[in-house]
């Protein structure tokens, strides 16, 4: 049985100082277990100005196991997995601890994103060319938060607009958009087979 | 120190400073537990935290431990007089998920703190809608402590036949400005090292839960650390200053408090250094090993995994596992070769009704040659595990209370048990991800 209670706490703290810390955890549907997280790249990285979201999933020991995070957002990045968004961390598995929390965990993982580990790669491929081939590295992981981690707010008005002037309510234009990540055509598809 | 109750007439349940603040439930402590390396929990979430598969480590900074300590009743106490109405709550709470699980904290059933401060009568006056004699009288019920006795004991004779509301307020700015000198002074009385008689200075908290100035207890001579109300050694090394507790007193009690450590600065020097190395200095009773190889080949000591001493709280019993074979909890009550030679006649730590009359019985911990023969017969023929059969065949010995064991379906620790068993012999390395007990006890 998931700890309600303490979920309940920790989004009302970790939203009250989302304006310091940049991190925020928002519900994902009715759920308190299903979450989502967003987190800033770190600056100075390649991550840098990029929103990741990541993808939160609260099993019912939590606290006392940890939660199943992975990013919903393509990161390029060696402890992290370039298909399935599989995160290396290892207060995530062995060395998790009750005490730290939903916020503490995305910090850490914030930090992951400023100082890769190589070495134990989650991501064997983008772990080599970090080691090998550091411009490249830089290069891709800059183009992947270009592409991916940013939805600059006029790009997704543009969005909604266009969907919205094909006749789908708003609402529906920006759930859709959201729950397929800001991608026009499959929230198209999605709007149409609904 | 705030002690929260400034916003009494804003808001029902008092703001808990972060230092009070469990951090594994993020709420008010309940039944704090502190442990050696002086970080503190709740009962229940120290419980809930805690490996029974090997050796625990401390939430905060993972400093290793494998005695769940008994709750501190000085803090828990000190908790229920600051933050009466967040108190009473908690215990509300617990209370509904302890009936749930079928699992019971310790209770107060000595050492109720005598004296009570007047403002938890006068917050009780205050809130007559939100936790009134209702809740708090459960809580008396369970505690024999809580805020109702306040009521017979030390009722201030103005604040009490005040009842207008329109007053109220004001009378409660008054008492609480009031109350504050006199307030400390039972505060003080309340934290006292019960070696020395006098303010608690650099406090530390055995396992058994009594608290002692650090200089009080721990006698360098001997190396051991011996609480002289329970006779109790403190297992693991020294016990660290509970910071919480020292930040506590030096904010209530600012000049004594800086009297007392001057003055045991100098003693200090004449006895221990107050840099300790904790590996020198572990020389109480050592850690036992938890090796699970030699545990999966047969060897090493014998390891009761998910089974906790009710005494000294070792969990899991590492050596000989004494099992009262009346005590008809839920949770059982079992006892490490130490204690049960020890004689000792302490209560269990889930509130178990045992009495010494009680019989014992030895019982053998699950090897894995059984486990693996009882749970998966079928998985030592796929893997060829060679060397294991031929152990299996050579062994002789049969756990005694095997069957009987089995047989108790409804017993979460032999389901736990089957659990984890089951999580070993079909990974084969095992251990690591050995099923968690607090899962199953939730």
């Amino acid at each position: 049985m998931v700890d309600l209670a303490r979920v309940q706490k920790e989004l009302h703290e970790c939203n009250r100082d989302v304006q310091v810390s940049g991190i925020n955890v928002t519900l994902k549907g009715d759920s308190l277990t299903h979450l989502i997280g967003t987190i800033p790249g770190p600056i100075g990285t390649p991550y840098e100005g990029g929103t990741f979201k990541i993808d939160i999933t609260l099993t019912d020991g939590y606290p006392f196991e940890p939660p199943k995070m992975k990013f919903a957002t393509k990161v390029w990045h060696p402890n992290i997995s370039s298909q399935s968004g599989a995160i290396c961390l290892d207060i995530l598995k062995d060395q998790w601890s009750p005490a730290l929390t939903l916020k503490t965990a995305l910090l850490s993982i914030q930090a992951l994103l400023s100082a890769p580990e190589p070495d134990d790669p989650q991501d064997a491929v983008v772990a080599q060319q970090y080691l090998r081939d550091h411009q490249t590295f830089v290069g891709t992981a800059r183009y992947w938060t270009e592409t991916f981690a940013k939805t600059s707010t006029l790009a997704a008005d543009e969005k909604i607009q266009k969907l919205v002037e094909m006749g789908f309510p708003e609402a529906q234009v920006r759930s859709t958009l959201e729950a397929t990540g800001w991608d026009e055509n499959m929230a198209l598809e999605k709007l149409l087979s609904s | 120190m705030e002690n929260g109750q400034e916003n009494h007439e804003d808001i029902q349940i008092e703001e808990i400073p972060d230092e009070f603040q469990c951090c594994v439930c993020l709420e008010l402590l309940y039944k704090p537990v502190v442990l050696g390396c002086g970080h503190i929990a709740c009962f229940w979430c120290i419980f809930k935290a805690m490996n029974t598969w090997r050796e625990s480590h401390c939430p905060i900074c993972r400093h290793p431990y494998h005695h769940f300590p008994s709750f501190c009743r000085l803090m828990h106490s000190l908790l229920v007089k600051l933050y009466p109405l967040a108190s009473a709550r908690r215990v509300k709470q617990v209370e509904e998920e302890e009936k749930e699980v079928g699992y019971f904290s310790p209770e107060f059933a000595d050492n109720l703190p005598v004296s009570r401060c007047k403002t938890d009568l006068v917050l009780d006056t205050a809130s007559p809608h939100s936790v009134s004699s209702q809740k708090c009288g459960s809580a008396g019920e369970r505690e024999h402590s809580s805020v109702d006795v306040s009521l017979d004991t030390v009722v201030p004779a103005t604040s009490s036949s005040e009842t207008n509301k329109d007053t109220m307020s004001k009378n409660l700015n008054f008492a609480d400005e009031h109350a504050s000198a006199s307030e400390k002074q039972v505060l003080m009385t309340d934290l006292l090292c019960g070696i020395c008689k006098l303010l608690l200075c650099q406090p530390v908290v055995l396992n058994c839960g009594h608290v002692y100035c650090e200089n009080c207890v721990i006698n360098p001579s001997d190396k051991l650390c011996r609480c002289p109300v329970c006779q109790l050694e403190h297992p693991n090394g020294y016990p660290n200053i509970c910071l919480v507790l020292e930040h506590y007193l030096e904010e209530q009690f600012p000049e004594l408090y800086a009297e007392r450590k001057r003055a045991s600065v100098g003693r200090s020097d004449r006895q221990i250094p107050s840099t300790r190395n904790q590996d020198e200095v572990a020389g109480c009773k050592p850690l036992p090993r938890f090796d699970l190889s030699a545990w999966l080949t047969g060897g090493g000591p014998q390891i009761h995994f998910g089974v906790g001493c009710d005494y000294c709280g070792m969990c899991p019993i590492v050596g000989e596992r004494y099992k009262c074979k009346d005590c008809k909890e839920k949770i059982g009550f079992d006892l490490c070769e130490g204690c049960y030679k020890s004689s000792s006649k302490l209560p269990g730590r889930f509130n178990q009704q045992h009495t010494p009359e009680h019989q014992f019985e030895l019982i053998q911990p699950l090897q894995v040659r059984n486990v693996v023969l009882r749970l998966q017969p079928e998985r030592l023929e796929e893997d060829g595990s060679i060397d294991l059969l031929e152990y299996v065949e050579d062994s002789s010995v049969e756990p005694q209370h095997m069957e009987e064991d089995s047989s108790e379906t409804n017993s979460p620790r032999d389901d736990l048990r089957d659990g984890q068993v089951g999580n070993i012999s079909s990974s084969g390395t095992g251990g690591d991800q050995g099923g968690r007990e607090s899962a199953d006890r939730n």
